[in-house]
Parts: structure tokens; C-alpha cells; sequence
């Protein structure tokens, strides 16, 4: 008996070999052959179009690492904006998570209208904002003058001091409302008796958010840095729609510049810098995950 | 929008060391196996002239808001030669200057194509995508003193369609207002112009400092005068000159002399903004070029036009009047199926009763010759067909990031920064990317 | 009880933001580019569909639709039914290699696009499927595939193991109980992944624009972006095009909002 079950089982397990096989075949073919052979690239000068090119070695990344402020500015910019918007987006999900929380016909209601923005397509949230920015007829600067608050006016993404963190305010719009509903869910699992409990100790508000909300909605936590960072930091049709293509210095991101490059039509040295960009990536998630661990 | 990622540690580790063994595995052709093109010699093969034009020929360019003359020119093209057909293929300018190599390479778009002056022209000429045009009849119907952009080592490979001058456009109602009659002959007169239509309550410069596409086309004449040579920014390019020498500090300086009389927070504004100021009569000059006329039409702008160009030297001293720029490179793919009828269309628009359909229904002027201008703003800015003009220099410059870091040097005095600083940093950037 | 009068004043806040720009969109598509500037805020006065009518007829945006229509349900569909085949293999396999395969699906969720974009449209060109709705729809399945197979797959592991004991007992193979008990329970999350593969490939820009040239295999985004003129965005025009383009989203976004939801926080909750 347990013998045919065995063999039964074995037999099935090489039947289920075959279920993955279309998902790799795509995936491999169209996606990870291709992200590889960016490495043989990014150790050429090929320029794209000539059918010769000379293999450099290491060439372009000791290029990248010592002798580049652009693609430096551009990581600089890229940490500066993921930094914000990691802070920023989610401090603003757990605060509207918190407000939205309890299901109640108006809090249903503005979870929806939070979210919305997240369906839209990011040429058309660029389009809006560049609107919402425009220095001279735009929406905010239009706003501040009809409440009289002209000395408010700003020039936004014109300074290139601060352009960055307009473009942070742009992610941030489009995107805390979805991560307040993961947010939701998270505070949704707690059980009610926690905070019943700490009340009948006499527990503040801020208390129980100490001892039991925060630490409780930590997976959740996990999730929305993981998440914000890896999506702020490969912003690109944003940047594209909202800095002109391609953006200048204030708003050069490292998808921007791996983009540049390759319009530069220096192919090898595109690949390189797209490969820094992915380890940049693995690196930073990484060390969040050892992070939050640590903290939990 | 995608899901979040929770991934235990252990599956982190073999994510990434699953990723890495797929990296190691994968070997490739060379990256020359890929240049999408069936054979890229870069000696093209002679363009295939006659021949009967059939087939539908596809046009790539970049100019949205010709469409609708293209389309109508087309009619016309098709009831002389029925058997052929033509459609247009448009891309945002941006992203045409960006793909149009890898568009119309193998020809599978842009049997006919257009090409931006410098970099792109270069760059498609060393793909060998270009049917040489030399000898051929179209050439004959174009000025042959502005088709230069679209030569290389003697061999016409393109003709440049339009002429524009990136030079500010002006409101003629408002100088006359402001009292100038004339053009400033010199630096200190253009001051006195601003301030004088400052005065009056008007913008005097509008620039869109914060579009970095038309941000940089107030340099083309803010350095004609300034520049030691007329190769200025190609001598950048190569190392010859540095944007810290004094010829650009001093224009530098004269940026910073110009923030008074830009609107305010310059650094923001885009086009659309600036142009909107323009038509509404508010401001005296518009800081981008006569490409621009019919866009402010469209706009309501009923003042007449003229174009004017600050003079940034002392009166006498300056070589040029304004700055010219021939682009919109037509040329026919080498590796194109259907050549005769693509090269039928090409002469079909150099003929001067084709070529003034498109001038008058697009507010542009072209390098074609004999072309009756009827569209007003055409005839008002006409006498600078005949003015001293230089080749507009700002597309001169062959490498983007070495453009960028030099317009965005002037965008930053404007913001504040001291022109010796820009001029520095610049100059940093410059000298990493000659390499 | 400050904490009273700050929640509503937080919320109001937030409910500004992201109304009034939308609003200003939707206004704005019923204005000219004069009447825009000059007032952004105030509702249209002379309601007219002008603005429409030109987004269709010049930019061409009927055609768009139809061929993002296209390639999205091509899309979505394909990568339903591999994702769903792939990640029952995750869930069920024995030991290691389960882990292993999720682990490589999923590694794309990290992967800038841009890292393979290069060699990808050399690829592509060289198999003919650049300029084609077939190459979008197998471009666009392979790039939502991560995200498929990661939803799917933590939907897939909540199956408990005696179902499946129980139809082996039976001598079903891998197929049937493929088939008999994990899809009639994953109903519910295909449909949540459907819906999220559909917003993220209509929305996708990345690789129409890399790889469509002709007019005709246009997809929304992409048409959009033609809106831009050269030297002037009509943005009225952009508006409409944006309203055109967004309106199939925020529709089936309205219906079926409880499956963004639990799609989204399919694996939030376990910790």
C-alpha cells in the first residue's frame, strides 16, 4: 500500500515539474537572459548601432565609480527622493490607516478616494502635477494667491535645490493610499481586547500606539518600507513626464540617467550603470530587511 | 502597481543566489550580433531613384502639430502617383531624439525620416542608414547655402526642411510702446530696452527656464557675439576651450544681469506658461524662436511679430544679428522596400508649391527655394532670410550631457548661483564626459 | 481632545489633495488653454466637448484604445493561466525547489525595468515582435509575472494540505486536483490578479515606447504622450486624452474595489 502510494507520489511530483515550465520559459527567454546579457554589454564600448565594438573589462565601472558626478548626482538625487518618500508616505499611510481604520460608511468612502490615484497611469499623474507646479498659471500657485497668501509662491521643481522633494510630494500623492490599505489590513488583524485591556490599566492613547499598535502592525511595516522603497527608487515615467526628457541635473533619478545614456547611445556604459542601479537595490533592501529585524 | 514582497530570510538568500547562478549561466552573442539592422555597412547602397513609386511609404518625424498639412500634402502626393501611399509615423520630440536611430534602423518604420541637426544627423550617417541624395534632383530645389546641417565629408545625405531662428520673439505693440523703434545695437541699449518695457508694466524677457529643451535657446545669441570662434561649443566638446574662460563668464554674467527683467521664479516656468504670457500681450520678448510663432497665434495673439536678438558686445563689435538653425533633416532609408516611392515624396515636398503649403500652414519658414511666404507672421520675420545669422551654436554640441551641464550653468546663475561657481561645476562634468 | 478636531481637519487635508487636482483635470478638459490659466479652479462656463472630440479625432485615440484593449486582455489572460500553473507547482512542491522557483519568479519585483530594456529590444527586434501587439502582450506578461505569481502564490498556500490528501487518496493526479480544488478556491485571487495585472499593463508606457513605431500598434499611454507638440502641450488636450485614457481604470477600480484591496494585502497579514 504505502509502496504504490510512493511511487503514485513520485509520479505526481514529476507531473508537477511541468507546471512551471511555461512561467519560466517566458521569464527566462524575455526577461532574465536579456537582464543577464547586460552584463556582456556593460563590459564593451558598443555604441548601439556599429556592429563592432571593443570589450574595455572593468572599464566603465571604475568610470562610473570615480570620474562621474552626473551618474553621482543622480544616486544622490535617487536617495534623497527615496529617503523622503519612504519617511513621508509612511508616516501618511499609518496616520490615515489609523483615522480610516474602523469600517464605517464615510471611512470606506475616503480608503477609495485615498487609493484612486494609484490607478491612474504615471503620464497622466505627471501631466496633472506639472500642472499643480507650473510657477506662473499652475494650481498651487493660482490657490495661494486666491487665499492671499502671495509671499507662499514658490518656484518649485525650478529650484534645484528642492526639486527633488516636489517629486516626492508627487509620489507621495500617488501612491499612500495604497499603502494605507495595507496598512488597514494590518491594524484590522489586531484583536480589539489588546486595547480593551490597556484601557482598564489606565493606558493612554499614545501608550497603546507604543505597546501594542506599533509593534503589532509590524509585518505590515515590513511591507510598505520594502515595498515604497523599491517603487520610489525606480521611478521613471514620473520623472520623464514631470523634468522633461531628458531631466535636467535638479531631477536626474538613476532610471533617468541609465536612460540618458542609452539615448547618448553609449550602450556598454548604459548597461553598466543599469547593473550599479540593481545591485543598488539588492543592497538598500537588504539592509532595511536586516534593519527591521533587528528592530522587531 | 505591483505586490509587496515578503520573502523570509532564507528565501531572500536563494532569491538572490538563484538570480546570480541565472546571471552566470546565460551566455551571449556579442552585442554586434544585435543591431537590429540586416546589414549596417556604412557605405549605404546608391539610392534607388527610379522605379515606379508604390507601395505605402512610411514617414517618421517628430512634428505633432504638422499633421494635419502632412496629411493634406499626402492627398495631393497620392492623386499624382496612385499606386503609392504615405503614412506618417510621429514621435514626441524627445523621444524621437532618443529612438529614432533604433526606429528606423532595418527600415521597418521611416522609409522616409527626419533628423535633428548634429548628434542624431551624425549618428544615423555612421549607422549607414542614409541613401546618399547627392546628384539627385530633389537637391536642386533647396538653397544650397542651408542644407549644410545635412552633409557630411561632401556627401548630401539629408536635406534640413525648416528654417527657423531660435532667436527671442517680440511683440512689436510693446516696443512701440516702450519706445524702441529699432533693435538695440548693443549691450547696454538691450538693458535699456528691458527696463524700458519694465517700465511700461510689461514682462520684458519671458524664458522658460524651467524646460530645459527651450531653456537653452536663449544661448544660441546670448554667445554669438561672445564667442572667440564660430565652433565655440564644439571647442568645449574637444577640450580646446573650457566654459570657465572668460568669453562664457562673461556671458554668465550677463545672464545675471538679466534676472530683473525675467518674470519671476524663471527657473520654474515651462513653455506652455511663458508662451501663454507672450500671446496674452504681457510680455515684450519671448526667449525660445520663431518656431514658436504659430503656437501663439493658436493662442489668440493678435501684435504683430518681429524677432530680436540681444547684442551682447559693444556696438560694433558684434559679428552677428541674430542665429538661424535648418532642421527636420529629410532623408531616405537605405534599407527601405519601397525607395522609389519614398524618394517621390521627398522631391513631391522640395517642389516650391509643396514646400509653401507647408511653410504658410505651419507658421514655419523653409530651405526651399522660390517659396511664396503668404502667412503673415512668415513675411514680417522674412528680412532675416537675408541678415547677418549665425548657425544656431547650441546644436552644436554632439554629446546631451555635456549640452545639459552647459545650458544648466546659465539656468543656475539665473537661480542665484555665482557665475564662477556654475562655470566650475560645469566644467567638471565636462571634462568627465570628453573622455 | 486635541486628537478629535485633528482627524477631521487630517482628513479633509487629504481628501483636498487628492480631489482637487483631479477636478481641475476634469474642468480643465472643458476649457481652452487662455481660460486654463487664467482661472484653473473655477468650473467650466461654457461646457463644450470640443476638447474631446479633438483627442479622438487627432491623436488618434480610438485606435489606441482598441489596441490597448487588446493587449491588456492578451496580457492578463496569458499571465493567469502561467502564473496560476507556476505558483500551484510553488505551493505544492515538496522540500526546496518550490521555494526556489517562487524565489526566481519573484526576484523581478526588484529589477529596475531598465536593467534589461537594452538587450530586450535587441531581442525582441531580432525575433520580429517589436512594432506588434503579440511582442507587447508577451513583454507585458513577462513583466507582470512576478507580480502574478507572488499574489497567486500567497493565496495558493493558504489551501489546506487535506484537501489535496484527500483527492490523492482518490488517485487524482496534479492536473485534477489543479483543476478541482485550487482554482474553484483561488477564484477570488485570480480575479483580485486580474485586476491588477490589467491596471498595470494599461498603464504601462515603458514598452510601447520602446518598441511600437507605427501609428497603428499605439496604446494609450503612448498615444498621450503625442499630445505633447513639440513646443506646446495643449494642455486641455492632455486633459481629455488623460480622462479618456484613465476613465476604464477608475470604472472597473469603483466596481471592483474589495479586489485591489485584498490583492494588495494578500501577504500584509500573516506575520
Amino acid at each position: 500500500m504505502s509502496s504504490t502510494r510512493s511511487a503514485r507520489s513520485r509520479r505526481a511530483t514529476r507531473a508537477l515539474w511541468l507546471f512551471p515550465v511555461p512561467a519560466l520559459a517566458l521569464y527566462l527567454f524575455f526577461f532574465a537572459y536579456p537582464t543577464a546579457q547586460a552584463v556582456q554589454y556593460a563590459l564593451t564600448d558598443w555604441d548601439g548601432y556599429s556592429t563592432t565594438y571593443d570589450n574595455v573589462g572593468l572599464r566603465n565601472f571604475t568610470e562610473l565609480a570615480t570620474g562621474d558626478d552626473v551618474f553621482r548626482n543622480a544616486a544622490e538625487n535617487n536617495l534623497k527622493l527615496t529617503v523622503t518618500v519612504v519617511l513621508a508616505q509612511t508616516a501618511l499611510a499609518l496616520l490615515l490607516a489609523l483615522y480610516l481604520v474602523r469600517t464605517t460608511r464615510a471611512s470606506t468612502l475616503l480608503r477609495a478616494l485615498f487609493f484612486l490615484p494609484t490607478v491612474l497611469s504615471s503620464v497622466s499623474v505627471a501631466f496633472v502635477w506639472r500642472f499643480v507646479y507650473d510657477p506662473d498659471g499652475g494650481l498651487l500657485n493660482s490657490g495661494l494667491r486666491a487665499v492671499g497668501l502671495d509671499s507662499w509662491q514658490s518656484v518649485y521643481l525650478g529650484n534645484p535645490d528642492t526639486a527633488v522633494f516636489w517629486l516626492a510630494v508627487t509620489q507621495v500623492w500617488f501612491h499612500a493610499g495604497q499603502m494605507m490599505v495595507v496598512y488597514v489590513a494590518g491594524l484590522q488583524a489586531i484583536p480589539r481586547e489588546l486595547y480593551e485591556a490597556a484601557e482598564l490599566d489606565g493606558a493612554g492613547r499614545w501608550d497603546s500606539f507604543r505597546h501594542i499598535t506599533w509593534p503589532l502592525v509590524a509585518p505590515a511595516t515590513g511591507i510598505v518600507v520594502a515595498y515604497t522603497t523599491v517603487q520610489s527608487f525606480k521611478a521613471f515615467d514620473l520623472v520623464l513626464g514631470l523634468g522633461g526628457n531628458p531631466p535636467g541635473p535638479a531631477l536626474d533619478l538613476l532610471s533617468t540617467r541609465v536612460y540618458t545614456t542609452f539615448s547618448n547611445n553609449e550602450f556598454g556604459y548604459a548597461a553598466a550603470q543599469s547593473l550599479v542601479f540593481m545591485a543598488l537595490i539588492a543592497l538598500l533592501t537588504w539592509v532595511q530587511r536586516r534593519a527591521l529585524r533587528r528592530a522587531a | 502597481m505591483s505586490s509587496p514582497r515578503s520573502l523570509d530570510r532564507r528565501a531572500a538568500l536563494r532569491l538572490f543566489g538563484a538570480a546570480g547562478l541565472g546571471l552566470a549561466a546565460a551566455a551571449c552573442a556579442g552585442p554586434g550580433g544585435g543591431s537590429g539592422a540586416t546589414s549596417s555597412s556604412a557605405s549605404p547602397a546608391a539610392l534607388a531613384t527610379s522605379g515606379t513609386p508604390e507601395g505605402t511609404v512610411s514617414f517618421a518625424h517628430w512634428r505633432a502639430e504638422d499633421k494635419a498639412v502632412i496629411a493634406d500634402l499626402i492627398k495631393a502626393f497620392v492623386r499624382k502617383y496612385p499606386d503609392a501611399g504615405v503614412e506618417q509615423d510621429i514621435a514626441p520630440s524627445a523621444d524621437y531624439q532618443s529612438t529614432a536611430l533604433r526606429r528606423i534602423q532595418g527600415s521597418k518604420t521611416g522609409d522616409l525620416f527626419t533628423a535633428f541637426r548634429g548628434a542624431q544627423f551624425q549618428q544615423i550617417v555612421r549607422a549607414g542608414v542614409y541613401a546618399p541624395l547627392t546628384g539627385t534632383a530633389a537637391v536642386d530645389n533647396y538653397r544650397a547655402n542651408l542644407i549644410g546641417p545635412g552633409a557630411q565629408a561632401g556627401v548630401q545625405y539629408g536635406l534640413p526642411y525648416q528654417l527657423v531662428f531660435n532667436m527671442p520673439l517680440a511683440n512689436t505693440d510693446a516696443l512701440d510702446k516702450a519706445g524702441h523703434t529699432a533693435a538695440p545695437t548693443d549691450w547696454d541699449g538691450f538693458l535699456q530696452l528691458l527696463d524700458d518695457l519694465k517700465t511700461k508694466g510689461y514682462t520684458p524677457l519671458a524664458w522658460p527656464g524651467g524646460d530645459a529643451a527651450n531653456a537653452g535657446q536663449l544661448l544660441n545669441t546670448m554667445v554669438m557675439n561672445n564667442a572667440p570662434t564660430d565652433d565655440a561649443f564644439t571647442k568645449i566638446e574637444s577640450g580646446a576651450y573650457k566654459v570657465t574662460d572668460d568669453w562664457f563668464l562673461t556671458t554668465l554674467e550677463q545672464y545675471a544681469q538679466l534676472v530683473p527683467y525675467l518674470q519671476t521664479r524663471a527657473t520654474g516656468s515651462t513653455t506652455d506658461a511663458v508662451t501663454q504670457l507672450f500671446a496674452q500681450g504681457r510680455a515684450g520678448l519671448l526667449a525660445t524662436g520663431s518656431f514658436q510663432m504659430a503656437g501663439v497665434r493658436a493662442l489668440g495673439a493678435k501684435f504683430p511679430f518681429d524677432l530680436l536678438a540681444p547684442i551682447t558686445t559693444a556696438a560694433g563689435k558684434a559679428k552677428y544679428e541674430g542665429v538661424f538653425n535648418t532642421t527636420f533633416i529629410l532623408g531616405v532609408n537605405s534599407a527601405s522596400k519601397v525607395q522609389p516611392a519614398a524618394y517621390a515624396f521627398l522631391e513631391f515636398l522640395g517642389d516650391p508649391a509643396n514646400a509653401g503649403v507647408y511653410a504658410n500652414g505651419t507658421g514655419q519658414h523653409v530651405t526651399v527655394q522660390g517659396v511664396d511666404y503668404t502667412n503673415t507672421d512668415l513675411k514680417a520675420v522674412a528680412p532675416w532670410l537675408t541678415k547677418k545669422t549665425l548657425l544656431a551654436p547650441r546644436f552644436q554640441f554632439l554629446n546631451l550631457d555635456i549640452r545639459t551641464a552647459v545650458e544648466n550653468a546659465t539656468v543656475a546663475v539665473v537661480g542665484g548661483k555665482k557665475p564662477a561657481q556654475a562655470a566650475e561645476e560645469a566644467q567638471r562634468v565636462i571634462d568627465q564626459k570628453r573622455a | 481632545m486635541l486628537h478629535k478636531t485633528i482627524r477631521p481637519v487630517v482628513l479633509l487635508l487629504g481628501a483636498a489633495a487628492v480631489v482637487l487636482p483631479l477636478l481641475v483635470v476634469l474642468f480643465g478638459t472643458f476649457k481652452t488653454l487662455p481660460q486654463l490659466f487664467d482661472s484653473p479652479l473655477s468650473p467650466p462656463g461654457s461646457p463644450t466637448l470640443d476638447n474631446y472630440r479633438r483627442a479622438v479625432d487627432e491623436g488618434g485615440l480610438g485606435a489606441a484604445f482598441t489596441n490597448s484593449l487588446v493587449v491588456t486582455a492578451g496580457a492578463v489572460l496569458l499571465t493567469l493561466v502561467v502564473a496560476s500553473l507556476a505558483a500551484f507547482f510553488c505551493a505544492r512542491m515538496p522540500g526546496r525547489a518550490g521555494w526556489a522557483v517562487f524565489g526566481v519568479l519573484v526576484a523581478g519585483l526588484a529589477v529596475p525595468a531598465q536593467a534589461a530594456i537594452v538587450p530586450q529590444y535587441v531581442l525582441f527586434d531580432r525575433l520580429g515582435l517589436t512594432d506588434s501587439l503579440l511582442g507587447l502582450v508577451l513583454v507585458d506578461t513577462t513583466m507582470t509575472l512576478p507580480t502574478a505569481v507572488f499574489i497567486l502564490g500567497a493565496f495558493l498556500r493558504t489551501i489546506p494540505e487535506e484537501l489535496y490528501e484527500a483527492a490523492e487518496l482518490d488517485g487524482a493526479g496534479p492536473l485534477r486536483a489543479f483543476r478541482s480544488i485550487a482554482l474553484p478556491l483561488t477564484r477570488p485571487a485570480l480575479a483580485t490578479t486580474g485586476i491588477f495585472l490589467f491596471v498595470m499593463d494599461w498603464n504601462d508606457l515603458l514598452y510601447p515606447l520602446l518598441f511600437v513605431r507605427s501609428q497603428e500598434h499605439r496604446t494609450l499611454p503612448l498615444a498621450l504622450l503625442d499630445f505633447q507638440g513639440e513646443f506646446l502641450t495643449q494642455y486641455p488636450l492632455l486633459f481629455a486624452g488623460v480622462v479618456i485614457a484613465s476613465a476604464p481604470v477608475v470604472v472597473v477600480y469603483v466596481l471592483l474595489q474589495r479586489h485591489f484591496v485584498s490583492g494588495l494585502t494578500a501577504g500584509a497579514v500573516r506575520g
